[in-house]
Formats: C-alpha cells, sequence, structure tokens
C-alpha cells in the first residue's frame, strides 16, 4: 500500500495570455493572474491567507518583491514563500503550500508567479559566470544545452526527427491553445524543422523556447475547506519530488544522467503509480532535448532509447501518451521564470475537464516537471516532478 | 581569423572569491585551479569551500592543461562578446587531473572537435597581457 495524501487539493488555476514585450509589469500581469483565479473559483480575496510567489527575471533586483506583491494585490497572508528555483517555483509553491496548510500556518494559499522578462530583463546572476563562463562566449542556457546534447548524441545517439516531432506535437496542441503566443500560431513541418537554424550545435532554434511575458495562480487548500468554499472542482498533488545540485559533489558526473533519475520513483512510490498508469505529461520544456530525456528518467522508456519512444509513441492530445497539451513553452511562450506554472495550469486545466478542442479524453492523472537554472557545464539545477490525481 | 580583432572584456578578478592565483597563473601561461587538500581532488570552477569536504582547506596548483573533450558545440548566434569570435567551439574539457572545465578549442574547424579528442592548453588574448585558457587539438 502506498501513503498517497489526499488531503491537499489545488482547487482552481488561472493563466494570463502568453504575449511578447506586452509593456507590462509582474505585478499588473500578476494582478491579471489572481482577479481571473478569483473570478473562476468563486473565493474572496480575503479568504486568502498564504501566497506563494516565483522571483521573476523582471523584478528580481527587489529582495522584496513577494512583500511588494502582497502590497499590490491586497492580502494579508500569515504563510508568504518567496520561491527561487526558476521553472521548479509553481511546482514547488504548491508542495511548500501543502506542508504550510498541514503546519496550520494557513488555510487558502495562491501560488503566484508572474514575470515579464520580454518587456523588462533585470536578472545578473553574478558569481562566477563574468570570470569563468562569459570569456568562452557561454552566455545562456542554448550553449549549455548544445554541449548537453553533443553528450547525448555521442552516448546514445539522437535522431533529429524525432527532436523535431516533439517540436512538432508541442505546435500542433499551440493551436488549439487561447493563451499561446499569437505568433506560435501557424503549423510547423519536419521541413520546417530540419531548415531550421542551428544556435549551438546540434540544437536548432525550433527546440528552444523563447522568452515572454505572462502569469499563472494556483488555489492551494485543504480539502475540507475547499469543500466549505464551496469549490466543486479539484485535483490532489499525491506526489511530489525535487532535488538541487543533483551529483554536485562529483566533478566527473556524467552530465546525461538529470536530477529526474532520482526523484521519478520517488513520485511513482508516493503515488503508486508507474509510467505505464499516467494519462499526460506536462514535462518542463526548455528545450527539446530536455522532454526526450525525461521520457527515460521517468521510464516511458529506457535510457538510451528516448528517440525511438518518441517517433513510436502518439504524443497528440488524443494519443496514448498526451504532452505538452497546451504547446508547452516552447510553442506558447515561456513567461518567464513563471514557466512552469504553464505545465501546471495545463495538467489542472485538462483535469479539470477544461481542455476544449485539446481535450484529453481520459484525464485522470497528469505528471508535471519543473527545471530551474542551467549552471555550470552540467544540465539544470533543479529538478522537480508533481503527479496530480483526480 | 582573418579579421582584425578587437580587445575582449578583461573580466574582473575576484568578484565573488579570491580568484587571484588563476589570474596570475594565466598571466604567467600556466593553468591553476583549486585543490582539495583533505580528498586530492581538483574543483573547478572555484568555490569558498571544498566542496567535497565543506572545509576551506584548499589551496591553487598547476594542472597540465592535458585532456580529451567530453561534450562540444559551436555556437553560431551573435550575442553579447561575440562580435568577430563566430563559428565558436566551446567544449567541456575532462582533464587528465580529474576535472571538467569548459574552454574554446582554438583555431580548430568545428567538424574536427569530436568527444574523445585530446586537448592540450592553449591561451587566447584578451587585452594587453592579459590571455584566458583555452585548448587546442594535438
Amino acid at each position: 500500500m502506498t501513503d498517497k495524501k489526499k488531503d491537499i487539493v489545488i482547487a482552481g488555476y488561472s493563466e494570463t495570455a502568453i504575449d511578447f514585450k506586452t509593456g507590462r509589469s509582474a505585478y499588473d500581469l500578476g494582478g491579471e493572474a489572481l482577479a481571473k483565479l478569483l473570478a473562476a473559483t468563486g473565493i474572496q480575496k480575503s479568504a486568502i491567507d498564504g501566497l506563494a510567489v516565483t522571483t521573476p527575471l523582471s523584478e528580481c533586483p527587489n529582495p522584496f518583491f513577494a512583500v511588494y506583491m502582497t502590497e499590490a494585490l491586497g492580502i494579508t497572508p500569515t504563510w508568504l514563500n518567496y520561491g527561487g528555483t526558476g521553472g521548479c517555483s509553481a511546482t514547488g509553491g504548491v508542495a511548500r503550500a501543502a506542508s504550510a496548510i498541514r503546519d496550520g500556518h494557513c488555510e487558502v494559499v495562491v501560488v503566484l508567479s508572474a514575470d515579464a522578462p520580454s518587456t523588462s530583463w533585470r536578472a545578473n546572476y553574478g558569481a562566477y559566470r563574468s570570470e569563468f563562463q562569459d570569456p568562452q562566449g557561454v552566455q545562456g542556457p542554448p550553449a549549455t544545452f548544445g554541449l548537453l546534447m553533443s553528450r547525448y548524441k555521442h552516448l546514445y545517439g539522437l535522431k533529429q526527427e524525432a527532436l523535431g516531432k516533439i517540436a512538432i506535437t508541442q505546435r500542433e496542441h499551440a493551436l488549439h491553445n487561447d493563451n499561446a503566443y499569437s505568433k506560435f500560431k501557424t503549423p510547423i513541418t519536419m521541413a520546417d524543422y530540419e531548415k531550421s537554424r542551428v544556435i549551438a550545435d546540434p540544437l536548432k532554434l525550433l527546440d528552444c523556447v523563447m522568452f515572454c511575458d505572462g502569469a499563472n495562480a494556483f488555489l492551494v487548500t485543504s480539502a475540507k475547506r475547499a469543500k466549505e468554499l464551496g469549490l466543486s472542482k479539484m485535483v490532489y498533488p499525491t506526489a511530489y519530488a525535487e532535488v538541487t545540485n543533483f551529483n554536485g559533489t562529483d566533478s566527473l558526473a556524467e552530465i546525461t544522467e538529470t536530477g529526474f533519475s532520482m526523484i521519478a520513483p520517488k513520485v511513482f512510490k508516493q503515488s503508486g503509480l508507474t509510467a505505464k498508469d499516467i494519462k499526460m505529461f506536462q514535462p518542463y520544456d526548455d528545450f527539446t532535448v530536455a522532454v526526450l530525456m525525461k521520457f527515460e528518467d521517468f521510464g516511458f522508456c529506457k535510457r538510451g532509447q528516448g528517440s525511438d519512444f518518441t517517433l513510436d509513441t502518439d504524443l497528440s492530445f488524443s494519443g496514448s501518451l498526451p504532452l505538452n497539451t497546451g504547446g508547452g513553452q516552447i510553442s506558447a511562450g515561456q513567461p518567464g521564470l513563471a514557466s512552469g506554472g504553464l505545465n501546471l495550469a495545463e495538467a489542472v486545466r485538462q483535469m479539470f475537464g477544461e481542455g476544449g478542442s485539446r481535450q484529453v479524453k481520459d484525464p485522470k492523472n497528469a505528471l508535471v516537471t519543473g527545471i530551474g537554472v542551467i549552471p555550470y557545464a552540467r544540465n539544470w539545477g533543479t529538478s522537480a516532478a508533481m503527479i496530480l490525481e483526480a | 581569423m582573418a579579421e582584425e580583432k578587437a580587445d575582449r572584456p578583461v573580466p574582473k578578478p575576484s568578484v565573488y572569491i579570491d580568484t587571484s592565483p588563476f589570474w596570475e597563473g594565466a598571466k604567467n601561461g600556466k593553468l591553476v585551479l583549486q585543490f582539495c587538500k583533505d580528498t586530492k581532488q581538483f574543483q573547478h570552477y572555484p568555490r569558498p569551500v571544498s566542496i567535497f569536504t565543506g572545509s576551506r582547506n584548499i589551496e591553487w596548483r598547476e594542472v597540465s592543461g592535458k585532456g580529451s573533450v567530453y561534450a562540444v558545440t559551436t555556437i553560431r548566434v551573435p550575442g553579447p562578446g561575440l562580435d568577430g569570435r563566430l563559428p565558436l567551439v566551446v567544449a567541456t574539457v575532462r582533464l587528465d587531473e580529474g576535472v571538467r572545465i569548459l574552454g574554446n578549442i582554438l583555431d580548430a574547424d568545428p567538424s574536427e572537435v569530436t568527444i574523445d579528442r585530446r586537448v592540450e592548453l592553449a591561451w587566447d588574448p584578451l587585452s594587453g597581457d592579459v590571455q584566458y585558457p583555452a585548448f587546442k587539438l594535438v
């Protein structure tokens, strides 16, 4: 038997449209997400006593952003969490909210992620980068992912048509998503993928996300309180695990081995599910290869067989393993560090039966992942995974 | 490269920990990295403590600069600090001393730089007498 926990629920979600250079701030986008969440759930703002906020690229020089956000929104939380794990902050925020609710710090939490880096990029990572990474020209994630892909390709082979299929499938899904960035709402073909410009070999433009602006929010509370509030739609986060700086004390660790290989067994054990039971996969997709590697880490296929699995599996919303059914970040647009909430929002939407023309048929569970931070010459800093069940 | 290279920005040393031994070494054509005296292992990039033990019982030691390509990419799109440098070959080099370092592979056609190829230390001039460690194929 498992120790599956069904005391905490996600009882609402909201999302703004994703757009490029909106000229808006994280506060404004966050406010829109909150207003939409209140409208969708019908709860009063005064019921909210907990807030989890994601550190945004556009406001990160302000160490008190989360506190400023409480004032901006007129919320008086007795528990406030400021998430600094990038694309893991949304699922991580839900998990931390669950712990806080169980400990009695609060009862009704909003997990809010809003960012506007395409309007205002204000991050400065500092640390070692100016001395030990910038001189070599490794300024952003694409070079590090080019390195990672080269290593994977060397060990296992990497089929271009498999990465292309991930990009094309997600683009098809984005066509059904009203919130997706408008310029991405055009189908792409394998020929388009093959012709796509190489950014950092073998990484192509169509393998990559583009920074946009956007926000999302989730209502997390106890199952009991949700019923008292008259909420009817809810999903249970029955499993969560994360790890940061995986293999961090091994200078020679194989970089194709990621933190997901450590946390996947944990979320399956907590939920009592296996890869075969998963009804939809909403993985963090900064780059297509990260999706392919996660097929392996979560046991959908064996290590090194990600290309063949991708080619042999129907990943469409009506297929055997629906993949990023809203287009993912690659085709809906990456709302800065609010990115992790995009994959999570799509999972909750589908499980609420609100997928519209892209509705998954049997949405009784979902596997969602997060990735945060791209470190020096490895894969990624934080890996997070959450399983939602109806 | 045929075109005249403009001076590249020189990083300010010791931004977050004291890295002066690395920069002094570079000035003298030596690659000097951090070494944990308790576990006898190198670590790179430099850290405030040994990542193996958490102690500050670390020193700076010269490495051979010999190693092999562990991972490699070629940056092909412009960005800050990349003017006149594209296509730019970047490799993760596994040094024979058992530590990895990011470095450009100088004077090589990108198609020649493949994983497991042997490399040795080379120096990339930044500005004046400041040079940065890089590698070349052997």
